[in-house]
């Protein structure tokens, strides 16, 4: 579970005051898929900083029940390039035995579908396997909690599409919370359960909508649904409209 | 294989061709000052392939590397302990810019007032020569590392010093051991030279005192050996350690 109440976050550097988040207040229940979506520089990675402890809030709080995993919008760079890929999904594991370790490794590779790349290093993969190292390393530390930051923005669509479905995939096994921040409306759709719309720096919650799709999604008749083309077009209705809000 | 040949052909070709003229040009020399390669070679087998190697060359060699290890730790050590901190950073750097700028050379004179002209002086003044490149550099790397490999750190309870500061800064650091094994070698010799009863440094001047020239032109030449082993070593060692470096460099490229 995941409670975020009355968030708020101002940058103060070289005398600017920069207001990132305004107030911020959603929760996402247990087990629940969340996505969060808002106009470019909203504030999304600031919030999931926030979420992450690795800023702390001017303001308010943001509680995670259970351990927490976060998958990084840059693969490149979250991945240690020193470390084979095995090792590098097993590193947060120190504390396990050899082989409870090893099969952790061995079942999170399994479940993203690169058990033969286990010896490669990870600049020796292609950006989409490199995000899935990061995906196995995420399911091997078993976590409550899954944030994820705009992970397959600098993928190309087919692969994205691929992961799209594995992160389904991922969140029906593992039971997971998750909260997947993106700037793509229909990845928003697609994905989750509930969509959370940030309007514009400093950002509040403009709108919380519910994804009434059927849990058995498919790239091409979801995407192709009467009801998921409403839905995103109400969600890219509210984003114009924070667009706008914060301009005039 | 055929690869490697060519390689080692490359390698050795331009030296082969070197030697071979020094040869050739130098044979029958009768000139005292400059005799024949044939004439060094041969005191060259007789100089240093008997006691003298355990006598001269082997306490040079202990004394650099003691004072090279030591400058390693104490490098990467404190260079790590610099590279963390901005505030550090900041106040330690007008220091070591002037700690670094005096030439070690002129600290043997000095070091010998107070630690005499034993081996304690000469791994002083290796270590002060050879650990400016090394502090330096992994200032540098530790400052470079990724913030998202270290928010990584913490979101998974990694520790970052082991796992992440050390690893990512080694490139670094092993361009300066690099640099200071070149330095290391240099202050070696100059350091038995001014004052020593024994090694490599304080032989050859003493050849030289004693005109002993064939002599005293095999210690050079084996100087100039012992540097290219130990550059060769460096090398096998840093391939190893860099594996990952060289490779997703390589990668990047492509």
């Amino acid at each position: 579970m995941l409670i975020v109440d009355r968030l708020s976050k101002v940058y103060d550097a070289h005398g600017r005051r920069v207001e990132a988040l305004a107030d911020i207040t959603f929760s996402v229940a247990e087990g629940e898929f969340a996505c969060v979506v808002g106009p470019s520089g909203c504030g999304k990675t600031t919030l999931l900083r926030c979420l992450a402890g690795l800023l702390s809030p001017t303001s308010g709080t943001a509680t995670v029940h259970g351990k927490l995993a976060v998958v990084f919008q840059e693969y490149g760079r979250s991945l240690f390039p020193w470390l084979r890929v095995r090792d590098n999904v097993g590193l947060p594991l120190k504390d396990l035995s050899k082989r409870e370790r090893q099969a952790k490794v061995e079942g999170a590779l399994e479940a993203v579908g690169l058990t033969d790349a286990a010896g490669a290093y990870p600049w020796q993969l292609s950006g989409g396997m490199q995000q899935r190292v990061a995906i196995a390393r995420a399911i091997a530390y078993g976590p409550r909690v899954l944030l994820m930051d705009e992970p397959f923005a600098a993928v190309d669509a087919q692969t994205r599409a691929d992961l799209e479905d594995l992160i389904r995939d991922v969140w029906h096994r593992l039971g997971v919370t998750l909260l997947f921040i993106t700037h793509d409306i229909d990845e928003s759709v697609y994905l989750g359960q509930r969509v959370i719309v940030l309007s514009s720096a400093p950002s509040r919650v403009a709108e919380n909508i519910k994804i009434d799709l059927p849990d058995e999604r498919d790239q091409l008749t979801t995407r192709g649904d009467a009801r998921f083309v409403e839905l995103r077009a109400r969600i890219y209705a509210h984003i114009q409209k924070a667009k706008r809000g914060s301009t005039s | 294989m055929s690869a490697t040949l060519k390689r080692v052909g490359i390698w050795l070709g331009l030296p082969v061709a070197l030697v071979t003229v020094w040869w050739f040009a130098s044979a029958g020399s009768t000139d005292f000052f400059r005799p024949s390669l044939q004439r060094i070679v041969q005191a060259f087998r007789e100089t240093w392939l008997g006691p003298r190697f355990v006598e001269e060359v082997l306490p040079s060699l202990a004394r650099l590397a003691v004072g090279y290890v030591l400058a390693v730790i104490l490098g990467v050590v404190i260079g790590v302990a610099i590279g963390l901190s901005v505030r550090t950073r900041a106040l330690t750097e007008p220091v070591l810019e002037f700690l670094r700028a005096i030439p070690p050379p002129i600290l043997v004179p000095v070091i010998m007032l107070f630690a005499g002209i034993e081996n304690t002086m000469k791994v002083i003044v290796i270590v002060f020569g050879c650990i400016w490149p090394i502090l330096l550099n992994t200032v540098e790397g530790v400052r470079a590392t990724d913030e998202v490999l270290t928010d990584t750190c913490q979101v998974y309870g990694v520790k970052p010093l082991r796992h992440l500061v050390l690893q990512s800064a080694s490139p670094q650091i092993m361009t300066g051991a690099r640099q200071a094994l070149a330095i290391g070698i240099i202050l070696m010799v100059i350091s038995e030279m001014v004052a020593a009863n024994n090694g490599l440094g304080f032989t050859i001047v003493q050849f030289q005192r004693g005109f002993q020239i064939p002599e005293m032109w095999s210690g050079v030449l084996l100087l100039g050996l012992i540097g290219v082993a130990l550059a060769g070593l460096f090398h096998l060692a840093e391939r190893r350690v860099l594996v990952w470096y060289h490779g997703s460099r390589d990668a990047d490229r492509r």
